[in-house]
Order: C-alpha cells, then sequence, then structure tokens
C-alpha cells in the first residue's frame, strides 16, 4: 500500500539524542505510527514488523497504532531509520522532502536493526571503548 | 552538594534560563525546571574520554595534540571542504569556524538548511514581522501552532510564553488567551487547543491563501472546502485572528520541509502583514537546536549569509539548493567533512551519509553520536552549559550568557577549533 512518510521530533527521541547507542533511542526511532484501518487495510497487527520503500532504499520497522495520524499517512520520528528512505533531492531549497514522501508499506517477517547495525551495514564502525 | 540557580538549558531554541541544577562534585545529579528532554541532557552520561582515530580499520585512542594535527591534515589536504553543524555549539566558536572556512575555501554551513532554511528564504523575501517571546507572554490573546508540536519538541514553550504563562497585560490568561493548532495529524499539543485545524498534506498554501483572502474581504470565494478544511471553519479562524488584540504564529518545520517549502512561510508571513492592517500580530520561527539562530547571526555578521556560505571563489557566495550541506554531499562534491555539534549521520538522507563514509570525516563531539560509526577522527569536547560557557540565541533572537556549572579537562568548542585553526595558518605560513 502506498503512503505519505511524516517524520519529526517526539519527546522520547529527544531525551535518548546523546545515547544514540542505546535501546531507547534504537527502539523510538523505529516505529512506524500508522492509523488502525490502515493497519487493518495492510493485514498487519499492532508490534508487528513492516517493509518501508521509497525511490532511496528501505526500512524495516515495528507498526504501531495511531488514530491522531489521517489514513494513508505514517509518522516515523526523527533518527537514522527514517533518514534510510528519505531522498535527498531538496528541489533547490537545501531542504529534502521530511514530512512529506510517497513510500510504499508491506508486511514483513524480517527483523528490525538497530541505528548502529544500519550503519554497520553501510561500512560504518562503531568505537567500543570507554 | 551545590545548588546552582538561573542556568541555561542547552537543548532547544526556548533557552529556558530558570534552570536549578544539584551538583555532586563533579557530578549533575539532580534538575528543577528543566523538561525531560532538559533533564536528560543535563545528566547525559557516557562522554567520549579522549580523542580516537580510525586506523587501518580499527579506533585508537589518541591525544588532544594527535587529533589536531591529524584534523589539520585532513582539511588542508581537501579541495572542497564542508564543515558542518554549529548549531549546538556556542557564538564563539561558531566565529573560529567561519575563519577557518576562509582560509579553507570550503563550504560551511549549520542545521539551518535542514530546519528553518526555507524561513530564512522567505524572511529574505518579504520581511520578519517578528518580537520578543516576552511581548507574546505578556500581551498576545490568540497564539497559533502551525506545523509545529511544541508539547514534544520545545516541551515548555506554551508554559513559559504562551498557553499556560501568566500575561502582564492580560486578564486571567490561561482562560483568556486562545490557541489554534493547525497540522496534518493530530499531535499532543492538538489535544489542548481551542481550535483544530486539520490541513491535508501539502495543503498549507492554500489554507494560508484562503485566509489571507478572507481577511481581505474576499470570502465569498472560497469553495466549500480548502485542503480539507471547510469554509465555514476558515471563516470562524479569520474572525479569531482579525478580532484579536495581539496574535502570535509561530510556525516549525511542518512548514518548511513540506511540499511548498519557503513559499509557505512567504504566504504566512504576508497573512501576518494582511492581519496587522486590523490589529496586531507577530510571527516566530519554532527553532530546534539551542543556538541555530546564533550560527544564523554569526554566519551573517560575518560573511553577509545566514547558513550555506561558500568560500570557493575567495569571497563569500551563497546559493541554497547548491550551496546547502544534502546538496554539497548529495552530489559528492565536498572531499573532507568536519562536523561539529551535530549529527547528520543520524539525520541526513542516506545518499549524503554515504558520501560522508567514503570521505575524510572529522566530529567534534562530547558523545558518540551516529555520525562516529562513519568517522576518521572525532575529538570530545566539553558541553557548553555544563563545562563550557559561552554566548547563544534564543528563537526570538534573544542573545543569552549559557554559563557553565563546573570546570572539567575537556577543552570547549572554542579551544579545539581555535588550536586547529593556529596549526592551520602555521602550516600554511599566514
Amino acid at each position: 500500500m502506498k503512503f505519505i512518510l511524516n517524520t519529526g521530533r517526539t519527546i522520547r527521541q529527544g531525551k535518548y539524542i546523546e545515547s544514540k547507542l542505546g535501546k531507547g533511542y534504537a527502539e523510538e526511532t523505529s516505529r512506524c505510527q500508522i492509523h488502525p484501518l490502515d493497519l487493518l487495510e495492510l493485514g498487519v497487527e499492532e508490534g508487528e514488523n513492516v517493509l518501508v520503500k521509497s525511490e532511496a532504499g528501505e526500512v524495516v520497522l515495528v507498526a504501531v497504532a495511531d488514530e491522531g495520524l489521517p489514513k494513508g499517512m505514517v509518522f516515523v520520528s526523527y533518527g537514522i531509520h527514517c533518514n534510510s528512505i528519505i531522498s535527498a533531492s531538496t528541489h533547490g531549497t537545501g531542504m529534502p522532502d521530511y514530512k512529506i514522501h510517497e513510500v510504499e508499506i508491506v508486511p514483513t517477517s524480517e527483523d528490525r536493526k538497530t541505528p548502529v547495525e544500519l550503519l554497520e551495514q553501510l561500512g560504518g564502525l562503531r568505537y567500543a571503548g570507554n | 552538594m551545590q545548588e546552582i540557580k538561573d542556568m541555561v538549558c542547552p537543548f532547544c531554541g526556548c533557552l529556558c534560563d530558570d534552570v536549578t541544577l544539584e551538583i555532586d562534585g563533579d557530578r549533575i545529579v539532580s534538575t528543577d525546571n528543566c523538561c525531560t528532554i532538559g533533564n536528560a541532557k543535563f545528566l547525559g552520561k557516557h562522554r567520549l574520554k579522549n580523542p580516537i582515530k580510525k586506523v587501518n580499520g580499527k579506533w585508537v585512542d589518541i591525544t588532544y595534540d594527535e587529533a589536531v594535527d591529524t584534523a589539520v591534515d585532513i582539511l588542508l589536504d581537501a579541495d572542497r571542504p564542508l564543515l558542518f553543524g554549529w548549531s549546538g555549539t556556542h557564538g564563539e566558536a561558531q566565529c573560529v569556524g567561519v575563519h577557518m572556512n576562509e582560509i579553507l575555501g570550503g563550504v560551511i554551513d549549520s542545521t539551518t538548511s535542514v530546519c528553518h532554511g526555507p524561513s530564512i528564504l522567505a524572511i529574505q523575501e518579504v520581511g520578519h514581522p517578528g518580537c520578543t517571546l516576552g511581548q507574546v507572554k505578556n500581551r498576545a490573546d490568540l497564539i497559533i501552532y502551525w506545523g509545529c508540536n511544541p508539547i514534544e519538541a520545545h516541551p515548555r514553550h506554551m508554559s513559559r510564553y504562551t498557553t499556560y504563562a501568566d500575561g502582564y497585560f492580560l486578564d486571567n490568561a490561561f482562560r483568556n488567551r486562545k490557541v489554534i493548532v493547525v497540522d496534518v495529524r493530530e499531535t499532543e499539543t492538538a489535544n489542548v487547543a481551542d481550535e483544530f485545524i486539520r490541513i491535508k498534506p501539502g495543503g498549507d498554501y492554500a489554507v494560508l491563501s484562503s485566509l489571507r483572502a478572507i481577511i481581505r474581504g474576499k470570502g465569498d470565494m472560497i469553495p466549500d472546502s480548502v485542503a480539507g478544511v471547510s469554509r465555514t471553519q476558515l471563516m470562524q479562524v479569520a474572525e479569531m485572528c482579525r478580532t484579536c488584540s495581539f496574535g502570535a504564529l509561530f510556525f516549525g518545520v511542518g512548514l518548511t520541509m513540506a511540499k511548498g517549502k519557503y513559499k509557505n512561510i512567504r504566504n504566512a508571513i504576508e497573512l501576518v502583514d494582511d492581519l496587522n492592517r486590523h490589529t496586531k500580530f507577530t510571527l516566530t520561527p519554532m527553532r530546534g537546536h539551542w543556538n541555530v539562530y546564533g550560527a544564523n547571526e554569526v554566519f551573517s555578521w560575518m560573511t553577509g549569509y545566514p547558513f550555506a556560505v561558500d568560500f570557493c571563489r575567495g569571497v563569500a557566495f551563497y546559493n541554497p539548493g547548491e550551496t546547502s550541506a544534502v546538496d554539497v554531499l548529495a552530489r559528492k562534491e565536498c572531499d573532507a567533512c568536519m562536523v561539529i555539534a551535530s549529527d547528520p549521520g543520524a539525520h541526513f538522507p542516506r545518499a549524503c551519509v554515504e558520501q560522508m563514509r567514503d570521505i575524510p570525516l572529522i566530529v567534534i563531539d562530547p558523545f558518540q553520536s551516529l555520525t562516529t560509526p562513519l568517522a576518521d577522527l572525532q575529538i570530545p569536547a566539553a558541553v557548553t552549559g555544563i563545562d563550557a560557557e559561552g554566548t547563544a540565541y534564543r528563537m526570538d533572537g534573544i542573545p543569552i550568557k549559557v554559563k557553565k556549572a563546573m570546570d572539567s579537562d575537556y577543552p570547549s568548542d572554542t579551544e579545539i577549533l581555535t588550536r586547529i585553526y593556529d596549526r592551520m595558518l602555521e602550516v600554511k605560513g599566514l
């Protein structure tokens, strides 16, 4: 199903902003908030994983019901998960389409990755000392 | 145990300056008056203990002297370096960054380009009818939050300056001050509004235009529904705006990051302009990082431009969309990057992250961030507001001295950058 991806600050994401390698941040930034009726249509239960794809890439997130969203829109808090599927095109303004980005969502049995795992997949290296 | 009052919170653009910290030795043990986010910032743990450098695919601990030399080598070896971040550090460090960029002939950009950069483009077109937050607190009887969610992003904004604040010139401010929230989703902030306007995604420009038409007496032109908002509600909201004594429109990145980008803000400013023919109305962007406004101030004084400043021609040049960080990275144009006081590894699109991975990357940050795994060198700095001090600008442009609560062995951002800059001048014989 096609959706519009909206990304933004949440208070929990803000709280973990200086401990981004921890579980709390990983959990918060990999939540895909979605209207309950859209969940029904997707055939996905709350807490199950979904694969979110765009022209820029794809990422696995966990579905969380949110009645405050309009149907057809999903919300993901700022972080590396949502930015894995945001295009770098800025239309000559310097600003990517962080708030309005077309994505496709399908159910998946794949596991979510942590932010560090996503970076390691890209060739990054975590510092394990101190 | 020592208690320090009136400290400034270095998290968001509210720069709350009434924070009390309780200190035990070299550790902050509790805070008072902070929001959840500010509290977490002051109590932050797990700082990087020393500079680290990636050597043959492994991180090794190094000294500050070695770190400065490595940073100088990387930057001087580059043809087109990008110096990005700046919004989470004090103005004095931003000054050194601009000087450094002039020597390097690189691009210097702050997180502005991915937050309120479009707002600045609009302000350059049609001006900024703004005021201080003190004026809003004491006078405004109508508040509009458009495309922003202060309860989650600026948690004390409503209690310090708007909804829950007393107003010197207002009777019973809590009851009489009206709040309108405009958003595409029903947020926590929408739940406490007197009037919530839900707009279809991408419909902000049309709704702003409709309100302007009504204010200009052309309400009969408005169709039954505009971007999901009924004509009745538009008429009602326009009347609330026209008849208030002092209105304050706060807008967030819901406008700058959506379709239309800076044109949305231009339309919002022009709505405020139209309303000022009937009453007093002002507009303020909800700035995110605690000193992103300061980065705009410092860059403007020193180069003439507020962000995305390119020195490759020997003089300052500015063209957002071309010289902004996301574009420079996505075009794979820069051949080295220094990131300070921000985390583009977490907040930039993947194409930009891949470019940061592929070029020499320096990070100056007290903590491991999601830019760290991509970096070749990280230099830990003191945290402004805890063990470093400096000047910051609140979201309404008021400069505030951010004090430090304690001393530590960590050098401040200004000290680290000055050492890099001085060494750079020495190597270049300048």
